[in-house]
C-alpha cells in the first residue's frame, strides 16, 4: 500500500503542480512559488472536473469515457506545466537556496503536528455513516461503469437523489482509483489522506505568507497554530475543520478545509494586488468548491458575498462587488440551475 | 421564530460546546479590530467571522438561508467562520511584539493555550485501530469473504453500511435508509415488512422466509445471537457458513456461480 501512496501522491502533486505554472503563466502570476502552484493547480483540476462531470452525467456518458475525457485533459495540462521549465526551475533554485530559512521553530512544530495527524489517521478508522452513500457511489462508478445512475447504498436501480448530481467529488477518487487499480474504498480511507491533509495546510502556509510576508518565524507559528486547531477544535461531527482530521476524503470536509480557507486566500490577494487574475481563481476555486459538496453551491457565493459586501462599504469602491459577483458567476448558474432540479 | 432559534442554539451548541473555542475566537476578533493597523485585514480577519455569527444567529437572515440550505445542514453556515485562521492571526499579532527567545516560549505558551481552549480530536473514541486497507469493521470482511460474488442479500443492520464498500457485487435488499422509511411508512411493503421483521428478537421465520424468497434474497446474514420461531429448512433456506459473529442462510434454490443480483439494465 506504501507504494500505492508513493505513486498517487506523486501523481496528484506533480500533476497539480505542473497544472499550476502552466495556469500562472497563463495568468502572469510569476514567482509564487511550488507550493501556490499546487494549491493552484489543484483548484483547477476540480473546477476542471466540474466541467466536464456534470454535462456528462446529465448525459449518461459512461464512467470509462469521463476517465479518459478528464485523463487527456489532465496530461495536456501538466505537459503544458513542464513548457514552463524556466520558471519550475527558478522557483526550486529559488527554495533550493532558501530553505535554511525555513527552518524555524513553528515550521517544526507545525510539520511535527502533520506527521502525527497523518500517522494516527494511517492507523486507525474512523467510521463515518455517509460512506455507504458516497464512498460507494465511488465503488459503483467503477464497477457498473456508470456515473450516479444505480443508487449506492443497495445497487439497485432507482430514481435518484438530485441534490448531488452536480457535486459529484466521490467520482474524483473513483477516477484516481481507475489509474492505480486501488479499490475505491481503499483509496477514499487510506490513500486521501494522504493527498488532502497536506494540501490543506499548503493553503495554510500561503495564507500565513501573505499575513506576514517579511517575518518567516511568524509563517511558521501562524501554520503551526492552525494545525493545532484542527487537531483540538470542538464539535466532531459539525465543525468543518475537524472533518479534515477524522474524514478526509469526505467532500464537505474538503470544501470546509481546503476550498473555503481557499477563497479567503484568493479574496486576500485580490484585495491587495488587485488584477483580474486573483478574481479569476476565486471564481475557478469557487467552481470546484461546487464539486465537492452540493452545500458548496450556496455556501461558496455567500461567503465571498459577505466578505466582498463588506469590504464595498469600508473602500466605497463597487469594483469589489462587481468582481465579486462576477467570480461567484459559475456558483449562481450552477445554484439556479440546481433550484429546478431538486423541486 | 422559536424554532429557528431552538435550531440554531442546538447546532451552535453541538459545534462549540464542550470547549473554549468560541471565546478564544471572539477574544482574537476584537483583538484583532483593536490592534490590527491595517483596515483590509482588519475586515477579512476580525469582523468577517463575526459578521458570520450575525448572519447565523440574525433571524431574518438566519430564516432566510435555513430555508435555503435546509434545516438539517443549517450549521454548516458555521464553517464560514475562518477559525483556523483568526486565532492564529491573533496570536501572531502578540507574539508580533516578542523576539528572540521571548518569542518562541510565548509561541509555546500559546499553544498551549489552544491546547487547553479546545477539545484533543485524535483521542476521540470514535477513531478505532485499523485491522485492514479497506478500514471497515473486519467482521464485515469475514463475512463478505464467505460470500459468492454477484448475489442479492439481505443483511443484519450491523453489516449494511460497510458490505458494498467491500463488495459491490452484492446488491442489498434495503440500505440504511430502511431505518427510517421501515419505521415511518404506513403503507409497508415487501422490503419494509421483511426490515421490521429482521429486526424482532425472535424472528418468525414462517413470516420472513418466504417473503424473503419472493423478493428474491438468495443470502440472509444474521447475527448468530438470533433465535429464530421454526427452522430455516423448512422454509427453503440452508446454513451456508459461519463467523465468530454472524451465520449466513442460503436460498436451497441457489446455485454456485449463480448471479441473482437486483440490477436493472
Amino acid at each position: 500500500m506504501r507504494l500505492e501512496i508513493l505513486l498517487t501522491a506523486l501523481l496528484y502533486f506533480g500533476g497539480t503542480c505542473l497544472t499550476g505554472y502552466a495556469v500562472r503563466r497563463l495568468l502572469k502570476l510569476k514567482k509564487e512559488g511550488l507550493l501556490f502552484s499546487v494549491a493552484l493547480g489543484a483548484f483547477c483540476w476540480w473546477a476542471l472536473m466540474e466541467l466536464i462531470l456534470v454535462p456528462m452525467t446529465m448525459k449518461f456518458a459512461s464512467f470509462s469515457s469521463f476517465v479518459v475525457i478528464y485523463s487527456v485533459a489532465i496530461a495536456l495540462l501538466s505537459l503544458a506545466g513542464l513548457l514552463c521549465w524556466r520558471d519550475i526551475q527558478e522557483d526550486v533554485k529559488e527554495l533550493a537556496g532558501n530553505w535554511r530559512k525555513y527552518l524555524t521553530l513553528g515550521h517544526v512544530v507545525a510539520l511535527l503536528l502533520i506527521v502525527i495527524e497523518l500517522w494516527f489517521i494511517h492507523h486507525h478508522m474512523y467510521l463515518e455513516w455517509d460512506d455507504t452513500y458516497y464512498v460507494n457511489l465511488a465503488n459503483v462508478a467503477i464497477s457498473s461503469d456508470k456515473i450516479y445512475w444505480v443508487y449506492p447504498e443497495t445497487g439497485i436501480q432507482v430514481d435518484l437523489d438530485k441534490r448531488y448530481m452536480l457535486s459529484l467529488w466521490p467520482i474524483f477518487y473513483a477516477w484516481l482509483s481507475k489509474l492505480f487499480g486501488v479499490v475505491p474504498t481503499i483509496m477514499a480511507h487510506t490513500i486521501m489522506p494522504w493527498l488532502m491533509i497536506p494540501l490543506a495546510y499548503v493553503i495554510y502556509v500561503l495564507i500565513g505568507k501573505r499575513l506576514f510576508e517579511d517575518d518567516v518565524q511568524l509563517q511558521g507559528m501562524f501554520l503551526a497554530f492552525a494545525v493545532l486547531i484542527h487537531l483540538f477544535m470542538s464539535g466532531e461531527h459539525t465543525t468543518g475543520l475537524t472533518f479534515l482530521a477524522i474524514t478526509p476524503w469526505v467532500g464537505k470536509g474538503i470544501l470546509a478545509g481546503i476550498i473555503i480557507p481557499g477563497l479567503f486566500y484568493w479574496i486576500l490577494r485580490a484585495v491587495r494586488d488587485g488584477g483580474t487574475a486573483n478574481w479569476m481563481m476565486l471564481g475557478i476555486t469557487g467552481l470546484g468548491g461546487c464539486l465537492t459538496s452540493s452545500v458548496g453551491i450556496m455556501l461558496t457565493p455567500l461567503f465571498v458575498g459577505i466578505a466582498v459586501f463588506l469590504l464595498t462599504l469600508q473602500t466605497k469602491k463597487i469594483r469589489y462587488l462587481a468582481y465579486g459577483i462576477l467570480s461567484c458567476l459559475p456558483c449562481i448558474l450552477l445554484g439556479l440551475y440546481y433550484i429546478p432540479l431538486t423541486h | 421564530m422559536d424554532e429557528f432559534f431552538e435550531i440554531a442554539k442546538t447546532d451552535f451548541l453541538a459545534t462549540f460546546e464542550g470547549a473554549w473555542m468560541f471565546p478564544l475566537l471572539l477574544l482574537c476578533a476584537v483583538l484583532i479590530l483593536w490592534k490590527e493597523p491595517d483596515r483590509t485585514r482588519k475586515l477579512l480577519i476580525g469582523l468577517l467571522p463575526l459578521t458570520a455569527v450575525f448572519i447565523y444567529w440574525f433571524p431574518p437572515t438566519g430564516m432566510f438561508l435555513m430555508k435555503v440550505l435546509g434545516e438539517n445542514i443549517y450549521w454548516r453556515i458555521l464553517w464560514l467562520i475562518l477559525v483556523a485562521v483568526t486565532i492564529p492571526y491573533a496570536l501572531c499579532l502578540l507574539l508580533r511584539k516578542c523576539s528572540g527567545l521571548r518569542r518562541q516560549a510565548a509561541f509555546l505558551l500559546c499553544l498551549a493555550l489552544v491546547a487547553l481552549c479546545g477539545t484533543p480530536l485524535l483521542a476521540s473514541e470514535e477513531f478505532l485501530d485499523s485491522t485492514n486497507e479497506y478500514k471497515i469493521p473486519q467482521y464485515v470482511i469475514e463475512v463478505c469473504d464467505l460470500l459468492p460474488e454477484n448475489i442479492h442479500a439481505m443483511v443484519s443492520n450491523r453489516l449494511l453500511p460497510y458490505i458494498r464498500q467491500y463488495d459491490t457485487s452484492i446488491t442489498l435488499e434495503y440500505a440504511r435508509n430502511a431505518f427510517d422509511s421501515a419505521l415511518l411508512e404506513e403503507g409497508r411493503s415487501n422490503v419494509e415488512k421483511l426490515y421490521l421483521e429482521m429486526q424482532e428478537d425472535e424472528i418468525d421465520l414462517s413470516y420472513l422466509a418466504p417473503l424473503a424468497k419472493e423478493e428474491g434474497c438468495t443470502f440472509i446474514v444474521l447475527s448468530n445471537t438470533r433465535t429464530y420461531i421454526g427452522e430455516w429448512e423448512d422454509y427453503g433456506y440452508e446454513k451456508y457458513a459461519s463467523t465468530a459473529d454472524f451465520d449466513i442462510f442460503v436460498d436451497m434454490d441457489y446455485e454456485e456461480g449463480q448471479d441473482t443480483r437486483k440490477w436493472e439494465d
